[in-house]
């Protein structure tokens, strides 16, 4: 049993990873309609942000919101410089794009930091044990920042005046637009967001395993896969998918072995297609 | 350099058959294929391990040809309904698969060590130097062939009606056409041409991995084919060769810039591939070879 609870508590964390980078997905493709592929490469901007704002002052904090703003910034410029300009093209324009990009941004990375694979050093501290279950802090500490960073996402999105307009578009560009809402500042702060969000994802990713370089294209599947189980443009849908993507994972483990966790992201993605293209929490969309 | 010259033509035909595979999805039926590694690997296991087991080289290509059908039905099940994007996570993914499956599987394809020793075409007889003139004589009559096919479905009237899907689905519909088997059949024969690729490309090296199933190879076919011109196969056969020129001038500026390592190496050739396809996007989407609309017919 507490084998089984082991197994549960690092699902969640592992789902909370794919949740924030399913979140950021969904946020892009709600409003600028395409599945951004750059997101894995964004992730990986962040982790290694956070990696170099942690060494220099030895603060976990500080090395995060350093990696989640190198993020948001990444997020910008590939909005201000690509798909800004791309903006009237098909969504598979638009993607083809993203995937050059994250070829761009993976590339600069490996030159800038080597293949090597690299770890934050933190002090070892041991787990606690509740019951028979071994708990580590650092996971629950890291499942509390998610959950905020959740929290602060969701407090933009539906109480702010900015964050209303972003609802607005994605709910209908043509209709925000008569309504007189600029795109262009909701596109800046709908990069700048998703870039935070997808980097933050990628520090937790980092702090718990280990970074590289190719660490983001890595994570970039089960990303896809939680947004479309969750409904593409939901991010409710995209968080609980992402916890139920993570779990499952994990659970599965035992039985499918290591290696073929990530098919299992893949499969869960094949059958909601199949079975409810619209995903768990999705308008009614696509079937052209 | 003579040798190295028919080593880079016969690469740069496999590069255009993919492009030719892509042209016909992405350029003709405004599909997306993501996952073209995938199916260049499929090709190539498929014919591997049938050689391997005793089949002629030629079987061999059939059942990649064939395998690629299958495994492209497969892919596509599940999307074609739905929006592009959808299909276009999906191949991704699929790619991913393959490469899972081929680094698993031991038993199947030897896991991360590859297949080694797949049989090459008439080497015993004609000798190293012979075998890869006769062969970059092969896989370009294949190009040709291939491409003259793709011309002229391009301009049948069934090449017209995937673009009139392309342009818009509604209308085809309404002009009575079963938009979905024109959909299935396309990206079938599509994955098919990728497969006869990979097979070719594991047959001229007689060795393949998990390391050659690379998103690498599927932008860089991407490259090609906006830089030659999307929707024409002229263009997508000149693109396939033009990128492997690309690639092979990359290298040559490397061995001018000393002071480099081959991973920097490779990190800057990867720069350039990205900032160029993203270049190609914003400057000249419609590719050097742009696509011909015939004219309507005056009533």
């Amino acid at each position: 049993m507490a084998f089984w609870i082991e197994l549960l508590i690092s699902g969640v964390v592992a789902g909370l990873i794919i949740g924030l980078s399913a979140l950021s997905i969904t946020l892009v493709f709600g409003i600028a309609r395409f599945p951004n592929a750059a997101t894995g490469d964004t992730m990986t901007v962040g982790a290694y942000g956070a990696l170099l704002g942690h060494r220099a002052t030895n603060s976990l904090l500080v090395g995060g919101l350093t990696g989640a703003a190198a993020g948001a910034i990444v997020g910008f410029l590939g909005y201000w410089f690509i798909f800004r300009k791309l903006a009237q093209r098909s969504s598979v324009a638009l993607l083809v794009a993203s995937i050059g990009l994250a070829f761009v941004l993976r590339a600069i990375l490996g030159v800038s930091f080597g293949h090597s694979q690299q770890v934050f050093q933190l002090p070892l501290v041991r787990p606690w044990r509740i019951g028979d279950v071994p708990v580590h802090p650092n996971d629950l500490v890291l499942a509390a920042a998610c959950a905020m960073i959740l929290a602060i996402v969701f407090a933009i999105l539906h109480l702010t005046p900015i964050g209303r307009r972003m609802r607005a578009v994605a709910d209908d560009p043509s209709l925000a637009r008569v309504s007189g809402i600029s795109p262009s500042g909701v596109m800046t702060v709908l990069w700048l967001l998703a870039g935070a969000v997808s980097a933050s994802a990628g520090i937790v990713a980092g702090i718990k395993t280990v970074v590289s370089p190719e660490m983001g294209w890595d994570l970039l599947l089960p990303a896809f896969a939680a947004a479309i189980v969750g409904g593409i443009g939901s991010p409710v849908g995209a968080v609980v998918a992402g916890l139920l993507i993570g779990v499952a994972q994990e659970l599965a483990t035992p039985f499918v072995g290591f290696t073929y966790k990530i098919a299992l992201s893949f499969l869960m993605m094949l059958v909601v297609l199949l079975v409810r293209p619209r995903g768990l929490f999705g308008k009614l969309e696509g079937a052209r | 350099m003579l040798s190295y010259l028919i080593f880079a033509l016969t690469i740069g035909g496999i590069y255009a058959l993919l492009a030719l595979s892509l042209n016909l999805v992405w350029g003709s039926a405004g599909m997306v294929n993501l996952g073209l590694a995938g199916f260049f690997g499929v090709g190539a296991y498929a014919s591997a391990i049938a050689t391997g087991a005793g089949a002629p080289v030629v079987f061999g290509w059939g059942i990649a040809a064939l395998a690629g059908v299958a495994v492209g039905l497969l892919v596509t099940f599940a999307t074609l309904r739905l929006r592009d994007d959808y299909l276009a996570i999906v191949t991704l993914g699929f790619a991913e698969m393959v490469r899972l499956v081929a680094l698993n599987e031991r038993w199947l394809t030897s896991g991360a060590d590859g297949i080694s020793g797949i049989a090459a075409p008439m080497k015993a007889e004609l000798g190293t130097g012979g075998f890869n003139l006769f062969y970059l004589a092969v896989v370009s009559l294949i190009v040709l062939g291939v491409w003259w096919m793709l011309a002229r479905l391009d301009a049948s009237p069934y090449g017209r009606t995937l673009k009139a899907i392309r342009e818009d689905q509604e209308l085809a519909r309404f002009a009575g056409k079963p938009v979905l088997r024109f959909k299935y059949e396309a990206f079938a024969l599509s994955a098919a041409i990728a497969a006869l690729a990979g097979a070719l490309y594991a047959h001229f090296q007689s060795y393949f991995s998990p390391d050659h199933i690379q998103p690498l190879i599927t932008i860089y076919i991407f490259l090609g084919l906006t830089a030659g011109g999307v929707g024409r196969p002229a263009g997508a056969v000149a693109g396939g060769y033009a990128v492997l020129l690309f690639i092979e001038a990359t290298r040559f500026a490397a061995d001018v810039l000393p002071g480099l390592k081959a991973v920097e190496v490779a990190a800057f050739r990867e720069i350039l591939i990205g900032a160029a396809l993203l270049i190609m996007l914003h400057l000249k989407p419609q590719g050097f070879l742009p696509e011909t609309m015939p004219k309507a017919p005056k009533p």
